[in-house]
C-alpha cells in the first residue's frame, strides 16, 4: 500500500483531467476522497508503526537494475512524521481547494499532481526517485500561482519556481557526485548506509565538498537566508491551497532531504559547514523576523515568518545532535500545521474580501468568533507558546544547539520575542479593536467543508502540543539511528 | 550478396517510384489525389517500419561492402519512419488553409527519407557524400517551399549557400582522404589511419569531414544558419530538419568516429567537450532573448545539440547508449512541440511567442500538450526529457568530467526559464482573440501518441535504453 501512496492522488489526477470540466461535483468527489484515502493510510500506518523497527513498511520494485535504480519506499520515524504532517495538510487543502473558482478541473489536476508528488518525496528511499519526485513538486506551482494566485503572481510564480529548480539541480550535480563516489551502482539510501558504514564513509575531502552543495541546493526550498527571497513573494502571489501545501509540507522537504542525504552520508562534511549554515539560519531568523514587522499585507507578514521559523529548523540541523535533530523534525510537523492553518485563514477572509491588509480589518473576534479563533491559536502556536508543540519543539532545538552555538541561540531566542511582536500585533488589528463597518456583511466559516479544514489542523496542533511524546517517541529512535 | 537484408531500403525505393508515377499521373482530381497519396505514404510507412522490425537484429554488407545493414542503423531508421510519419500529419495540417499546391511536398520528403537510410547504412564515403546529398538538396527545397514567403526563400538561399560551403569542405575532405589511402570505403580508410595516426594530410581531412558534420549537428561554431533557417522555413520541415537531420547527423559522426577515425581518439576526445559546452552556453544564451517561437526552438535545438555532444565526449558504451536514448527523447518531445506550432500556427497567422498569448483558452489540448512538451524539453522528470539528461550527465560524471557536466545541469535551471516563459503566455496572458481553435482527429491522435510517447520514455526507462545499448555495440 505504501507504494501507491504516491500514485493515488497521481492516479486521480489523470481521471480529473480526463473527466468532464463542467461536472464539478464528480471532479471535487475525486479529488477529496483520493486524498482521504492517502491520510487515512497514513493514519494506519502511523498506529502501526514500531519506533525502535528501523525502516518498516519496505517495498522494492526493480526500475533500471543496470543503473542500479529502484522503485523503493517504507518509513522510519522521520519521513513518516512528515508523512503524517502531508496528510493532515493536503486533506484540509483539498478542502479548501474545492471552494468554487474558474477553472476548477485543471486547478484540482495540478493540486493532485502536486499532493503525489509530495507523498513520493517523503515515502521514496531511493535517491533516484527522491530527486524525480522533488522536481515533480515544483512545477505544478508554477501553473497554480500564475493562474489562480493574485498580486504580482506572474513573477511570484516565475521567481519561486526559478530558485527553488536552480537549488535542486545544484543538488542534482552532488547527487551524480555521490553515486559514483559510492561506487556501487546503486541509489539506494538502506543499501548505501550499510556501505558505507562498513567502509567508514566517504573521504573527508569529497564530504567538505559535496556537503554544501546539498545544503544549499536543498536550502533553498527551506528558504536559507539569503536565497530565501522567493518565499514571502511566492506565498503571497499563491492561492490559499498553495500557500497552506508550500509553506506548510513543501518547504519541509529541504531541511528533510539535507537529514536524508548530507547528515546521514557526509555527517563530516554537514560539520564542517555547520557553523556557516548557523550563521544564516541566525541571520534568518533575526532578518525575516524584523521583515515581518514591517509588513502590513497578511500573507507577506506570514510569510516572512515562515522563513523565520525555518531558521529554527535549519539551526537545528546544523547543530547535529540528537537533541536538536528531533526538535527540528518535531518542529517541521509543529510549523507545517501551524502555517497551514494561518494561510488558511488567511485565505478565507482573503477570497471574501480582497484585502489583506492589517488595517482593513478589525473586530472579527466578534463577527466571525471561530475563524478568528483559529487564527488566533494559529498565532499562538507560531511564537512558542507552551502548551503547543512549537514551544516543546523550538525548546529542543535551542538546548541542542547551545553548547556549539550559544551566539546563534541568543540571536534566534531574540527571534521568539520578535515573533511574539508581530503576531500579536496582528492579533490585535484583525481580530480585536473597532469592528471595519466593510466587513459587517461577513460570514464566519459556515457548515463540515469550511470548517473541517481548521479542526483538523489546529485538532493537531493541540494533540501534539499537550501529548508531544506521540510525535517524539517515533521521531527520537530515527533519529538516533540517522546519527550512528 | 544478401540483398534481402535491404528489405526496407527496396520498400522506400518502390514507393518513391509509385509516389512519382502517381504525381503523373492523378493530379486533376484533388480530392481522389489527397486519399490516394495518403494511403501511399501512410501505407508505405508501415510496411517500412514492419520491414525494419522484421529485419532487426540481422547485420551483413551488400554492394561490395559500401553498403552495412546492423542494428545500429536500424534505430536510427525507425526513428527517421516515425519521425517522417508524424511529420506527413503535421504537413497536413500545416498546409490546410494555405493555397500551396504540396504536390511536389511529399514526394520530396520521401527522398530525404531514402537520403536518411543510406545515409546511416553507408560503409564507404563516396555511398556517404551521396546519400548526405540527396538529403541536403532535398531540404534547400523543402526549406524555400513556401514560394510566396520571403522568409522561407531567404531561409531556403542561407541554408543552401551555408549547407553547400559545408559539403564542400566535407568533400575536399573526402577526397584528400582518397589521396593518401587510395581507397574511399571505410575499412580500408581506417586501415590508412592505423598505419599512420599522424600523417598531417590525413588529419587534416578528418577535421574537414569532421566540420561538414557539426554543420549537420549544429555544432559550436558551425550552428549559425539554425535560427535564421528555423525561422523562416515551414514548420514541418522545421520538425523534420531539427528531429531527423540531427539524429543523421550524429550517427553519422558516431559511425565515423568510432568505425573509421578511432585510432585519432586522443585528437578529437580533448576537443570534444569544449565544442560540447559552448554549444550549450550559445544556445541556452541565445534562447533567453527570442521573440519568435520557432527561432527560439532554433537555440533551443542547438542547446540540445549541447547536451548530445556532451554525451559524444564522454564516449563509450555509456556515453552512446545515452546519447541514443537522448535523441530518442528530443526526436518525441520536439515532433510534439511542432505538432502543436504546426496545428496552431495556420489559426494564429504569426510565429511570434505573443501571438500564442490566451491559447490555453482557446485550445486547452494544445497548450496542454505544448505545456508538457516543454517540460520535457527542459528536463523536468518523470518526462524523457529528463530520463535523457539524467543519462547523459551520470555518464558525464562518472567520466569525470565534473565541470562540464555542472554546467550542463546548471544549463537546466536557465532553460527552464525560456521554456516557463512560453507557458506563462499561453496560460496567463489574455488573448485579444477569444475564438477556440480546432484541432482535427488525425493531429488529435497523432500528439496524444506522442504525448503518451514522452510520458512513456521517462516512465520506462529501461526498454528505450537496452535497445540503444544494443545498438551501440556495433559500433565497438
Amino acid at each position: 500500500m505504501i507504494a501507491f501512496l504516491p500514485w493515488i492522488p497521481l492516479a486521480a489526477a489523470l481521471v480529473v483531467l480526463f473527466s468532464p470540466a463542467k461536472n464539478e461535483r464528480l471532479l471535487k468527489t475525486i479529488t477529496l476522497a483520493a486524498c482521504s484515502l492517502c491520510s487515512l493510510s497514513v493514519l494506519v500506518y502511523f498506529l502501526n508503526f514500531k519506533p525502535e523497527g528501523g525502516f518498516q513498511f519496505v517495498i522494492a520494485r526493480p526500475w533500471l537494475p543496470a543503473f542500479g535504480i529502484q522503485y523503493k519506499s517504507g518509513f522510519d520515524g522521520i519521513n513518516l512524521t512528515l508523512c503524517l504532517l502531508h496528510a493532515l495538510v493536503s486533506l484540509a487543502g483539498a478542502f479548501v481547494a474545492c471552494a468554487p473558482k474558474e477553472r476548477l478541473k485543471e486547478y484540482l489536476f495540478y493540486y493532485l499532481v502536486l499532493t503525489g508528488g509530495i507523498y513520493g518525496v517523503f515515502t521514496s528511499l531511493d535517491l533516484f526517485f527522491l530527486y524525480v519526485f522533488f522536481e515533480m513538486t515544483l512545477i505544478p506551482l508554477f501553473p497554480m500561482i500564475g493562474i489562480w494566485g493574485s498580486k504580482n503572481k506572474e513573477y511570484g510564480a516565475m521567481k519561486l519556481t526559478l530558485f527553488i529548480t536552480t537549488g535542486a539541480v545544484l543538488a542534482f550535480f552532488g547527487l551524480l557526485l555521490f553515486y559514483r563516489e559510492a561506487g556501487i551502482h546503486s541509489f539506494d539510501l538502506v543499501q548505501l548506509a550499510q556501505v558505507l558504514k562498513a567502509r567508514g564513509g566517504f573521504s573527508t575531502g569529497f564530504q567538505h565538498f559535496v556537503a554544501p552543495m546539498l545544503i544549499v541546493g536543498f536550502g533553498v526550498i527551506a528558504s536559507l537566508w539569503p536565497v530565501h527571497s522567493w518565499s514571502p513573494i511566492g506565498y503571497a502571489a499563491a492561492p490559499t491551497a498553495v500557500s497552506m501545501l508550500h509553506a506548510g509540507v513543501l518547504k519541509k522537504m529541504g531541511p528533510y532531504l539535507i537529514l536524508r542525504v548530507a547528515v546521514t552520508f557526509l555527517p563530516e562534511g554537514v560539520k564542517h559547514a555547520a557553523p556557516w549554515l548557523s550563521i544564516l539560519a541566525g541571520i534568518g531568523i533575526v532578518y525575516a523576523g524584523l521583515a515581518a514587522i514591517r509588513q502590513s499585507d497578511m500573507k507577506y507578514m506570514v510569510g516572512f515568518s515562515s522563513v523565520s521559523h525555518m531558521g529554527y529548523v535549519l539551526l537545528g540541523i546544523a547543530a547535529m545532535n540528537s537533541v536538536s535533530l528531533s526538535g527540528t523534525v518535531l518542529l517541521m510537523f509543529s510549523h507545517g500545521v501551524m502555517a497551514a492553518c494561518a494561510f488558511a485563514a488567511i485565505g478565507f477572509l482573503y477570497e471574501r474580501t480582497h484585502v489583506r491588509n492589517l488595517h482593513d480589518f478589525g473586530g472579527l473576534a466578534k463577527s466571525m468568533p471561530f475563524l478568528a479563533l483559529s487564527l488566533i491559536l494559529a498565532c499562538l502556536a507560531s511564537l512558542g507558546l507552551p502548551g503547543f508543540s512549537n514551544f516543546v519543539s523550538e525548546l529542543l532545538v535551542f538546548i541542542g544547539a547551545w553548547r556549539q552555538f550559544p551566539a546563534v541561540v541568543i540571536a534566534a531566542v531574540f527571534g521568539v520575542l520578535i515573533t511574539a511582536i508581530y503576531l500579536l500585533r496582528a492579533v490585535r488589528e484583525v481580530c480585536y479593536g473597532k469592528p471595519n463597518p466593510r466587513w459587517a456583511h461577513l460570514k464566519d466559516a459556515q457548515g463540515f467543508a469550511e470548517r473541517f479544514p481548521f479542526i483538523l489542523l489546529l485538532g493537531a496542533l493541540l494533540i501534539a502540543g499537550i501529548w508531544p511524546r506521540v510525535l517524539l517517541r517515533v521521531i527520537e529512535p530515527a533519529v538516533g539511528a540517522l546519527l550512528s | 550478396m544478401n540483398l534481402a537484408l535491404l528489405m526496407p531500403e527496396w520498400i522506400v525505393l518502390g514507393i518513391l517510384i509509385v509516389l512519382t508515377v502517381f504525381e503523373l499521373l492523378l493530379v486533376d482530381n484533388e480530392i481522389l489525389y489527397k486519399r490516394v497519396r495518403n494511403i501511399i505514404l501512410f501505407g508505405g510507412l508501415a510496411s517500412v517500419a514492419l520491414a525494419l522490425i522484421a529485419t532487426s537484429g540481422q547485420t551483413g554488407s551488400v554492394f561490395n561492402g559500401t553498403v552495412i545493414v546492423d542494428p545500429f542503423g536500424t534505430f536510427f531508421k525507425l526513428l527517421f519512419t516515425g519521425a517522417l510519419a508524424a511529420v506527413i500529419q503535421m504537413s497536413r495540417s500545416f498546409f490546410k488553409m494555405g493555397p500551396e499546391k504540396t504536390h511536389e511536398f511529399y514526394l520530396v520528403l520521401w527522398i530525404a527519407l531514402a537520403g536518411f537510410f543510406l545515409l546511416v547504412s553507408s560503409n564507404d564515403f563516396l555511398v556517404f557524400f551521396l546519400a548526405l546529398e540527396t538529403v541536403t538538396l532535398s531540404f534547400y527545397i523543402l526549406t524555400a517551399y513556401l514560394k510566396k514567403d520571403s522568409k522561407s526563400i531567404e531561409s531556403g538561399m542561407k541554408y543552401f549557400i551555408l549547407g553547400s560551403l559545408a559539403s564542400a569542405i566535407l568533400v575536399y575532405g573526402i577526397s584528400l582522404i582518397y589521396t593518401v589511402a587510395g581507397s574511399t570505403a571505410f575499412p580500408e580508410v581506417r586501415q590508412a589511419f592505423t598505419a599512420a595516426p599522424q600523417h598531417a594530410v590525413l588529419i587534416a581531412a578528418a577535421c574537414m569531414v569532421l566540420a561538414g558534420l557539426f554543420f549537420k549537428v549544429a555544432a559550436f561554431p558551425f550552428q549559425l544558419w539554425v535560427p535564421d533557417v528555423y525561422e523562416g522555413a515551414p514548420s514541418p520541415v522545421v520538425a523534420f530538419l531539427s528531429v531527423a537531420s540531427k539524429s543523421a547527423g550524429f550517427a553519422a559522426l558516431l559511425r565515423i568516429l568510432w568505425t573509421v577515425f578511432p585510432v585519432l581518439e586522443n585528437q578529437w576526445l580533448p576537443v570534444l567537450p569544449v565544442i560540447a559546452l559552448l554549444t550549450l552556453l550559445y544556445g541556452n544564451f541565445g534562447a533567453l532573448v527570442q521573440t519568435r517561437l520557432k527561432r527560439l526552438m532554433g537555440y533551443s535545438s542547438i542547446g540540445h545539440a549541447g547536451y548530445l555532444l556532451l554525451a559524444l565526449s564522454v564516449g563509450g558504451k555509456a556515453g552512446l547508449a545515452a546519447l541514443l536514448y537522448y535523441l530518442a527523447a528530443y526526436a518525441v518531445t520536439t515532433l510534439a512541440l511542432f505538432g502543436v506550432i504546426c496545428a496552431a500556427e495556420p489559426y494564429l497567422k504569426s510565429d511570434k511567442i505573443e501571438a500564442y498569448r490566451g491559447l490555453g483558452k482557446r485550445s486547452p489540448f494544445l497548450a496542454g500538450v505544448m505545456f508538457l512538451a516543454l517540460l520535457s524539453s527542459a528536463g523536468v522528470p518523470p518526462l524523457a526529457g529528463f530520463s535523457g539528461k539524467f543519462l547523459v550527465l551520470l555518464a558525464a560524471v562518472q567520466a569525470n568530467l565534473n565541470w562540464l557536466a555542472f554546467i550542463g545541469v546548471m544549463a537546466v535551471a536557465l532553460s527552464l526559464y525560456y521554456y516557463l516563459n512560453l507557458v506563462r503566455v499561453m496560460y496567463f496572458d489574455e488573448s485579444p482573440r477569444e475564438d477556440s481553435i480546432p484541432v482535427c482527429p488525425a493531429t488529435r491522435a497523432l500528439l496524444t501518441l506522442l504525448s503518451a510517447g514522452i510520458l512513456a520514455a521517462g516512465l520506462f526507462l529501461a526498454p528505450v535504453l537496452s535497445w540503444a545499448e544494443n545498438a551501440v555495440k556495433y559500433l565497438f
